[in-house]
């Protein structure tokens, strides 16, 4: 049995007096992908929040825990302590995740050093190359203004390479994207597991991307969650009403 | 980037031209006769020959251009003209003016910087927090004070009441304190106020979730790039303060006798001295647009996607 | 982000009855006023607060009270005036520029980036210097740079509304530029520089009262704020209350319209 990363147990969150996302449980392994999906509003940003802490949640109930530590429940929010070092996340714009206006050099050193690790420039222009970006030396010479919104994107996810974190969250990061950066962006999520065994969360509304990544799956709608387990089983014989129709139109990517 | 600095350093002299040119003719149309000014301040009784003799001499028959030319040309050289009053050279009182103005404003710029750069970021972080409620009641406060009337409430309470301070400051330092804290408070509110608007605003880019998400120490977040990206903003917020700042600083000065240009343009209007007041509002426009000018050049460097529209 | 609104629109009226109550106050001075203002009593100089007179006398017997009151009527008067004016001509120069464009507009916001280029206080002290002082002499020398911001607001407003259909068909269907301005421009630029005005009330009573505190705006003997406090400052130590009361009032008027204008502002915004 392999290590456990992720543990959610009987998870809500809720803004106010309202319950935006309620009994959800979630366990994953080192090399693991989850996707979690859902239409907007079906509270799948807000559960990812509650993981990430970093943008304020109040849960009233359960917890989440990274490896051993329980890092938020009602009592405790330290989700941010291990973002970088040990969590990464993808937003939902990743072309806008890195300061416009300085030197990207000096934007991954500082990552760098926040996620603990050695700055390594010759790594790092190989990943580059990776996700299609050919001129690494330039690029790190480069402020994120200067370039294309594309390029930025694909920045990020090297970043997310680079620091190479034990669980990976993703939200929506292809909604923003061409169909082609999109397909790269999966592609190399993929590629990410297979070398480093990165466990990914991602939530989407693309059932497609979800399809072709997912070993679990969860299908969430007005912050519960439908229906969880492992992802053939889902896409391929749907028990519940709301699961089926969400299959008959699958868009191929 | 340069063509730019160029084209503002073009636009900034004849913005000056004009300025001059207003400056003189403000004074030309000012009611009052200058030669009467100036023979009356010398204590004898004026006859109109006298007088005659006076506009002849000081040459106020010719025509509007060549005396405004006459004049610029002085200023050019240093020359701002002579006292109506006393006849002495303007030039050298408004030199040393300059210099106590200079020391009186720099150290209430720094003075209120110290606090509202802080205060600001504090409050903008903790939005909503009880801390940032109270920055803002007492910003928002300090915003409505007149600085006249700070003074005179600052000098109540430290010359009268504790006994702490001379009351006319004339240019010692311990006398530096509270004119400089009068000048101080509001534009302490007022800073604070925009760079808590600034940093809020920035805190709400994408990139801030980023870096956070990467695990960059908060501290790094606000100051290496949040502040950083502000700067900009801040340099124009400042330099548009300067402004206000010249203005109070001539109520300051008024009040607590600070020998300044401030003062020293009050005191010439009283005595009508048309040059001093000319030279005052000529070195004032000069410094105000120059600042501006800078600013402008910093926000560039900083952020070279401002080409301004 | 209603319940938001809800929380400022109470504000927003808590603010404009507060300014209501000041304008009321000031209107009615001369019915409020316990005592004639001016009336000078030697017997009277520099009395404490008391039933009679319950802010104090000042140097010259006056009751410091009556004086407020009356201080009050000068100061919002002028403040109002001084910004109804630079809103009038300002906007008005504003749709011109905005709707015509062209040479007028080039000339006429040159100058009014000359006139934001300059320090307003300091041009303003000059101006009124070489005036000579006088309530007047003030207004004009604030009123140089006051309208421009107006001119700023209102032009660029017009600008984004003056290719809308409902201007180019009136427009088409014969109506005169100053037609279309009163009628069409006018009413859907109004509101945003309305707010302009009501943010500027604070800011021009401080520069009122500060050039009138230097002697440069109000004329003794008549009662202002700013030159009610310059005077009793020669005896602040002796006669607090006579530098005390015009204080506090300037304080919170200034206050009460500086709340209304970024109250408003935010209810917009939201």
């Amino acid at each position: 049995m392999s290590e456990r990363v992720l543990t959610i147990n009987n998870l809500c969150v809720s803004y106010g007096d309202v319950d935006v996302v309620c009994g959800i449980d979630i366990s994953m392994e080192a090399g693991d992908i989850t996707c979690i999906v859902g239409e907007s509003g079906s509270g799948k940003t807000t559960l990812l929040r509650a993981i990430h802490g970093l943008e304020r949640t109040y849960i009233n109930h359960g917890e989440v825990v990274f490896q051993n530590d329980v890092i938020a429940s009602r009592d405790v929010s330290s989700g941010r302590k291990y973002m970088g070092r040990h969590i990464g996340l993808i937003p939902q714009n990743p072309g806008g995740s890195f300061n416009p206006l300085r030197p990207l050099e000096k934007q991954f050193k500082e990552s760098y050093r926040a996620a603990g690790m050695d700055y390594d420039r010759e790594e790092l222009i190989r990943i580059f190359d990776k996700v299609g970006l050919s001129d690494g030396a330039s690029i790190l010479k480069s402020r994120p203004y200067e370039m294309s919104g594309g390029m930025n994107q694909r920045i990020a996810i090297a970043a997310a390479f680079a620091l190479h974190p034990s669980l990976l969250l993703c939200d929506e990061p292809a909604s923003a994207l061409d169909v082609t950066t999109a397909g790269m962006v999966v592609d190399q999520l993929m590629e990410l597991r297979r070398e480093k065994n990165t466990a990914i969360l991602m939530v989407t509304h693309h059932l497609g991307i979800a399809r072709r990544m997912a070993d679990h799956a969860g299908i969430m709608k007005n912050g519960r969650m439908v229906e969880y387990g492992d992802a053939d089983l889902i896409f391929e014989d749907p028990k519940d009403e709301y699961t089926k129709k969400l299959m008959a139109d699958i868009p191929k990517l | 980037m340069t063509g730019r600095i160029t084209k503002r350093i073009a636009e900034l002299l004849v913005l000056l031209i004009v300025l001059s040119i207003l400056t003189f003719l403000l004074m030309y149309l000012a009611p009052g006769d200058p030669a009467q000014k100036r023979l009356s301040s010398q204590g004898v009784a004026v006859t109109k020959e006298m007088l005659d003799a006076e506009r002849e001499r000081m040459g106020l028959a010719r025509p509007f251009f060549v005396r405004y030319g006459e004049w610029a040309w002085g200023v050019i050289r240093g020359d701002f003209g002579l006292s109506l009053k006393d006849d002495m050279p303007v030039a050298p009182k408004l030199r040393e003016g300059l210099s106590n103005t200079i020391v009186l404003a720099s150290a209430s710029l720094i003075l209120s910087l110290v606090f509202a750069i802080p205060l600001g970021i504090l409050s903008a972080v903790k939005k909503n927090s009880i801390f940032d409620h109270t920055v803002r009641i007492l910003s928002f406060i300090g915003n409505s004070l007149p600085n006249f009337l700070i003074s005179v409430i600052l000098m109540y309470f430290f010359c009268i009441w504790l006994d702490l301070f001379p009351i006319i400051a004339s240019g010692s330092i311990q006398g530096l304190f509270l004119p400089a804290l009068s000048l101080a408070i509001p534009m302490c509110a007022r800073f604070t106020r925009q760079i808590r608007a600034e940093i809020q605003k920035e805190l709400e880019r994408d990139y801030v979730t980023g870096l956070r998400a990467r695990g960059v120490k908060e501290s790094d977040v606000l100051i290496k790039n949040v502040l950083y990206n502000c700067m900009g903003h801040i340099f124009t917020i400042i330099a548009l303060q300067i402004g206000t700042l010249m203005g109070g600083s001539v109520v300051i000065e008024t009040i607590f006798r600070w020998p300044g240009i401030g003062k020293l343009v009050m005191d010439s209007i009283t005595a009508r001295d048309y040059p001093v007041i000319m030279g005052f509002v000529l070195i004032m426009g000069t410094i105000y647009v120059a600042v501006n000018l800078l600013s402008d050049i910093i926000c560039q460097v900083i952020d070279p996607r401002v080409e301004n529209e | 982000m209603s319940r938001e609104k809800q929380r400022l629109k109470k504000k927003m009226i808590f603010a404009a009855v507060c300014a209501a109550i000041l304008v009321i106050i000031a209107v009615f001075s001369g019915v409020i006023a316990p005592n004639d203002p001016y009336a000078t009593n030697a017997t009277l100089i520099r009395k404490p607060p008391s039933a009679e007179f319950i802010f104090g006398t000042d140097n010259m017997g006056r009751c410091v009270f009556s004086r407020v009151l009356i201080g009050a009527r000068t100061t919002i008067a002028a403040t109002f005036f001084l910004v109804a004016i630079s809103f009038v001509i300002g906007t008005l120069i504003g749709m011109l520029c905005g709707y015509y464009g062209g040479v007028v507009d080039d000339i006429l916001m040159r100058f009014a980036d000359l006139m934001l280029a300059f320090p307003q206080m300091v041009v303003a002290i000059a101006v009124a210097g070489m005036l000579g002082g006088g309530l007047f002499g003030a207004l004009l020398a604030l009123g140089v740079t006051a309208w421009t911001s107006f001119a700023r607001l209102a032009r660029s407003h017009t600008l984004s509304i003056k290719n809308e259909p409902y201007i180019t068909v009136a427009r088409l269907s014969g109506k005169k530029g100053a037609y279309i301005i009163l009628h069409h421009i006018l009413p859907n630029i109004v509101e945003p520089v309305l707010v302009n005005a009501l943010t500027q009330i604070g800011t021009t009573m401080i520069g009122i009262s500060g050039l009138s505190f230097l002697g440069l705006g109000v004329v003794a003997p008549q009662a202002e704020w700013g030159s009610m406090i310059s005077e009793g400052r020669a005896y602040i130590q002796i006669a607090p209350w006579t530098v005390l009361f015009p204080a506090a009032a300037t304080v919170i008027t200034i206050i009460v319209f500086n709340y209304l204008g970024d109250v408003v502002m935010e209810y917009k915004n939201e």
